[in-house]
């Protein structure tokens, strides 16, 4: 059976790991510290946007604009400019996202009733700012309007009162850091793995290997076994250190969670085992890995970008990328408290891509062996 | 010369001998490329709308309406009660849920003020916001409208302040725009200092650049034999991702291609320089890798404002990005596809650049001496 | 007979540890210069000094008259240098290899062609140009790496344990090239921990623990058994028998060689005959005694133990 072969090869690849120091350190800790440094740097809650004012008017209400943009919390005013050259100069270099232009007359045809043409220019080169920026400057001005005409302007017929779940405060950071996780984890588990064969192909130590008399299974057991280990650790680690640190919450349960993650990394794992097989140097390896891992966990997996916004074509390739399954899980169980029922499909998505992935190093390892 | 010549033919049939290597650092980058121009879209559309209609009236329906017709938003189900919502939410099937109270067509009629209870799923906080932002509009829209009708038929003119919103290199708002040149940048990075690093260590690891330590090749000739190989893989790099990007994904390039292209040149020795000292720095291939990776293209590519932005970030981090040369050379990419910017602006980005880079490959060059001290 | 590498009081510390300790020799033109010792004595540490591959903590070398500490460029021009790892690159052929060394070398396109052809024959690989260097055995890859160390015709050439993990028939193919290089004038310093390829250098030096132990050539070595015969004695239990001979007071020291066992004896006096009868009382089956003449071995395991007594040299 597996039992003593198998404990054989995990033993020598513990031993090798734990010889190089530096990586097992990294693969440990490295992770947890890197979460808290993203963690902390990372969101996309849109304060602090650096607002340039070109006031034609200098009327108390065009002064009462401003100070509605300013006192919102959202808008830092970070330049008086006099002409359109200099929101250009401003525009160009970044150091506004966006200028307000108010134009002469504003208070005298406020108060006549004539609607004067207030302009936010708007930097646009980073769209996702942009769109929320324009949200922020659309109700601003409205409101502002509403409160220059007190008692003038009757209530909107129909108006919004939202509810936040989950998240109430929208912090970015929840929704990012179970993205991070899966990131960090993924990245962590198939980077080890990827180069742990094609080094011993590279140093002519895969010599002993083939002629051991032990069954391709038992060895592909046995190398995973470490490594699984040690990115079980790490995701402890991390998960620890997103809750305390960042008030991650737990709605649901632990074994959930656990399931989920091992489920998550023996796919990862498999996929490392794949490359390195497939692998003849480990500079190859190491570019496979980043390319199936880093890459469409970053973009494909819903961490970042939604999917339901992708082109049909690219939304079909997302199936196949594990992380994706694996966001849904994590941030179920973790933020939404979701019962481990409801993320059936999921868990089950994962355990295919482990099978598939852990079948295929397989034959590909038992046909090097010969 | 003719050793420096020697030893880049070298490299080259070493390249050759694996393929698959090349295959991965210049088809491989194409790939991603498209792969990422397409999915790195914040553009928040069809969002899945649940509606709750408790009044089930043709004013209720002339409202979900708008949403179904909007393509920021799509109407998956109808239910009676917000409490029904519930399952929608935690699938994910839905991310908003719209309830519209009893009552709401006769308090319209009765031009009440009416307010309606919209849920959002705040685990993406993003696209919450953004779809916040667009259901607001909408109902404001929707508001204006009636406000405008009430008006026509009663004469009365309505006060208030226009707002015209003017968005600048970036009209239609794609946020392809601002991906896409980033991510040349990123692509770079990757190739280059990954690749230099693990070629130097191999040879180490191997024992070939014991022997060639030995023969009369000097220092500045190793260097360069090993990297210029990489530096033209990555320049190779640099006509394809950009020939994608403007003739694929038409990606507009207002500036001057040849300045895009030389300070592709200094950027991409700062990589190699800093494959160059990853390499002084690490014994094996594995451990040139896992710091290769973790310590600094990871935090480079989230710490340099490629998909967050830098401004967001607290102040001392946003102090640290200036070590970043990927961040100065993101600014120079954008500035010359989406801006048009010339040296004129982007010089103090550029100086930064060439300064970082003499420095860490003359670091990465002292420490790697033919004979150790 | 001029001196090609002369070396003064070289030594190599790490942190507190003296990996070479005050060594000094030197080594005549045209010479086969062997560096003897066990695993981490010294021997890798030496030549690497000598290349100018590792600055030296203080003393002086120079090879070809080039003093290694001040121009170590200078000393890589007249040298050649094959590592216990045959540094080749695996993924080039035996033709590109020879032809990227030549060209590092400097070596012009009629030069290039002629000592192309002189390697090529001298390692045996005609046909085998196009092979890929990690296609090929043991043997040929050991004689290719010899011929890119040498294709610059360098006047002193540098072995570190050429012959590592090679068949016996392809290192005596190897000693063989070696005497031609020598015979033609090259000098070659070689380490080596297999004593008997050692027997072939014309002068040896032993190394034990970062310090020269003995030196001269192998007849001058070896006198230090002068006075002190060896005996080399076969018997059913080997163990047994280097236990009852250690207890005799005429035996200085004893050590297994194979299944035999060679006893040191202190004087000359002591004969086989008398050894046998006392080993015989002691209840030991002999099955022959007789006087061998003296090994590098002997003499090594003799230094090593000599050493140990006098200084207590870290084990």
């Amino acid at each position: 059976m597996i039992g003593r072969k198998a404990l054989a090869v995990y033993r020598k690849e513990l031993r090798q790991i734990a010889r190089d120091r530096r990586t097992l350190l990294i693969l440990v800790f490295v992770p947890a510290f890197f979460l808290l440094l993203y963690g902390y740097a990372l969101n996309w809650d849109i304060r602090h946007i650096a607002l340039a004012v070109e006031d034609r008017d200098g009327t108390g209400d065009s002064r009462a604009l401003v100070a509605a943009f300013v006192n919102s919390g959202y808008f830092d005013r970070v330049a008086d400019v006099q002409s359109p050259a200099d929101i250009d100069r401003l525009l160009n270099l970044n150091t506004a996202r966006a200028a307000l232009v108010i134009p002469e007359n504003f208070g005298r045809d406020l108060v006549n009733g004539l609607r004067p043409q207030v302009q936010v220019i708007i930097n646009g080169d980073n769209a996702n700012t942009a769109t929320t920026v324009m949200g922020y400057a659309a109700s601003i001005v409205q409101s502002a309007g509403a409160a220059l005409f007190e008692g003038q302007l009757r209530e909107p017929p129909v108006s919004i009162e939202p509810r936040i779940w989950y998240n109430p405060e929208l912090r970015s950071t929840l929704f990012l850091v179970p993205g991070l996780i899966a990131y960090i984890l993924m990245i962590t588990a198939v980077i080890s793995t990827a180069i742990s064969i094609v080094r011993e192909k590279e140093s002519g130590t895969i010599e002993q290997v083939r002629m051991a008399p032990i069954d391709t299974f038992s060895f592909m057991v046995g190398k995973s076994i470490p490594y699984f280990l040690i990115s079980l650790t790490s995701a402890a680690l991390i998960v620890f250190a997103a809750m305390l640190l960042f008030g991650l919450p737990m709605r649901g349960n632990w074994i959930s969670l656990l399931v989920a993650v091992s489920l998550f990394i023996a796919g990862a794992l498999g996929q490392g085992l794949l490359i390195s097989t497939a692998a003849e140097t480990q500079q190859v390896a190491f570019q496979a890995a980043m390319l199936s891992s880093f890459l469409p966990t970053l973009m494909l997996s819903g961490f970042i970008f939604p999917i339901s916004s992708m082109p049909t074509a690219l939304q079909l390739v997302t199936y196949v990328v594990p992380a994706r399954y694996f966001l849904v899980a994590l941030r179920g169980i973790v933020l939404k408290g979701v019962p481990i029922a409801v993320l059936t499909p999921q868990l089950a998505a994962l355990t295919v891509y482990a099978l598939a992935m852990l079948a295929l190093a397989s034959v590909r390892l038992a046909r090097e062996r010969g | 010369m003719r050793r420096l010549r020697r030893l880049v033919w070298k490299e080259f049939l070493e390249l050759r001998q694996d393929p698959r290597l090349f295959v991965l650092v210049i088809i491989a980058p194409i790939i991603q490329l498209t792969m990422l121009g397409y999915a790195a879209t914040t553009d928040v559309r069809d969002v899945p709308v649940v509606v709750a209609d408790g009044d089930r009236s043709p004013a209720s329906r002339e409202l979900i309406a708008r949403f179904d017709a909007s393509r920021n938003f799509t109407v998956v189900d109808t239910v009676t009660s917000l409490n029904d919502v519930d399952a929608y939410l935690q699938r994910g099937t839905a991310w908003v849920a719209l309830a519209i109270p009893t009552g709401y067509g006769a308090a319209i009629h009765s031009e009440t003020p009416v307010s309606l209870q919209v849920v959002a799923d705040g685990t993406d906080s993003n696209s919450t916001t953004v779809a916040l932002g667009y259901a607001t509009s909408l109902v404001n829209d929707y508001a204006q409208e009636l406000v405008s009708r009430r008006a026509a038929a009663t004469g009365v003119r309505v006060p208030g302040i226009d707002l015209r919103l003017r968005i600048w290199f970036n009209p239609q708002l794609e946020s392809r725009y601002f991906m896409i040149p980033g991510v040349l940048a990123l692509l770079l990075l990757l190739v280059t200092a990954n690749l230099a690093a693990m070629g130097i260590v191999r040879e180490k690891e191997l024992g070939t650049l014991e022997q060639l330590n030995v023969t009369p090749l000097r220092r500045w000739e190793l260097i360069v034999g090993k990297l210029l190989p990489y530096g033209v893989i990555a320049l190779i790099d640099v006509l394809l991702v950009t020939a994608v990007a403007v003739f694929w994904f038409e990606v507009p390039l207002r500036g001057s291609f040849w300045l895009l292209f030389a300070l592709s040149l200094v950027y991409v020795l700062c990589t190699l320089g800093l494959g160059l000292f990853i390499s002084t720095i690490s014994d094996t291939q594995q451990q040139a890798m896992m710091t290769a990776t973790f310590f600094f293209l990871t935090p480079m590519i989230y710490l340099s404002g490629f998909i967050f932005p830098i401004e967001n970030m607290p102040r001392v981090i946003q102090y640290a990005t200036y070590l970043i040369p990927l961040r100065y050379f993101l600014v120079i990419v954008r500035g010359i596809f989406l801006k048009g910017l010339g040296l004129a602006w982007l010089w103090p980005q550029a100086a930064a650049m060439t300064a970082w880079g003499v420095i860490v490959l003359g670091l990465a060059v002292a420490r790697s001496r033919k004979r150790t001290g | 007979m001029s001196v090609a590498i002369d070396v003064s009081h070289l030594t190599r510390r790490f942190g507190s540890f003296a990996a070479v300790d005050d060594v000094s020799f030197d080594v005549k033109a045209g010479e086969i210069f062997g560096f003897l010792g066990s695993n981490g004595a010294g021997k890798s540490t030496t030549i690497r000094m000598l290349c100018g591959l590792l600055k030296p903590t203080s003393g002086t070398a120079t090879v070809g008259g080039v003093d290694v500490t001040s121009d170590p460029e200078g000393v890589k021009r007249r040298i050649g240098y094959m590592s216990q790892r045959f540094s080749l690159y695996e993924l080039l052929t035996v033709d590109q290899n020879i032809r990227f060394f030549g060209g590092i070398y400097g070596l012009d396109d009629a030069a290039l062609a002629r000592r192309r052809a002189f390697v090529i024959e001298m390692a045996g690989l005609q046909g085998r140009e196009r092979t890929l260097a990690r296609d090929l055995a043991g043997g040929w890859r050991q004689r290719l790496a010899l011929g890119c160390a040498i294709l610059h015709e360098p006047a002193i050439l540098f072995l570190d344990e050429p012959t590592g993990g090679v068949d016996p028939l392809s290192r005596r193919q190897f000693w063989r090239l070696i005497d031609e290089l020598s015979h033609s004038g090259v000098t070659v310093l070689v380490t080596t921990h297999y004593l008997d390829e050692a027997e072939r250098c014309h002068r040896v030096a032993l190394i034990d623990a970062g310090r020269l132990a003995a030196i001269g050539t192998t007849a001058e070595v070896k006198r230090i058994f002068a006075d002190r015969p060896i005996l080399e004695v076969r018997a059913a239990n080997p163990v047994e028998a280097m236990r009852q001979l250690d207890a005799l007071p005429e035996v200085e020291s004893t050590s297994l060689f194979g299944t035999a066992v060679h006893a040191v004896l202190r004087t000359p006096s002591s004969t086989p005959a008398g050894i046998r009868v006392a080993l015989e009382h002691a209840g030991i089956a002999v099955q022959s005694i007789t006087p061998v003449a003296p090994s590098l071995e002997d003499v090594f395991l003799d230094v090593i133990d000599r050493a140990r007594a006098r200084g207590g040299s870290a084990a």
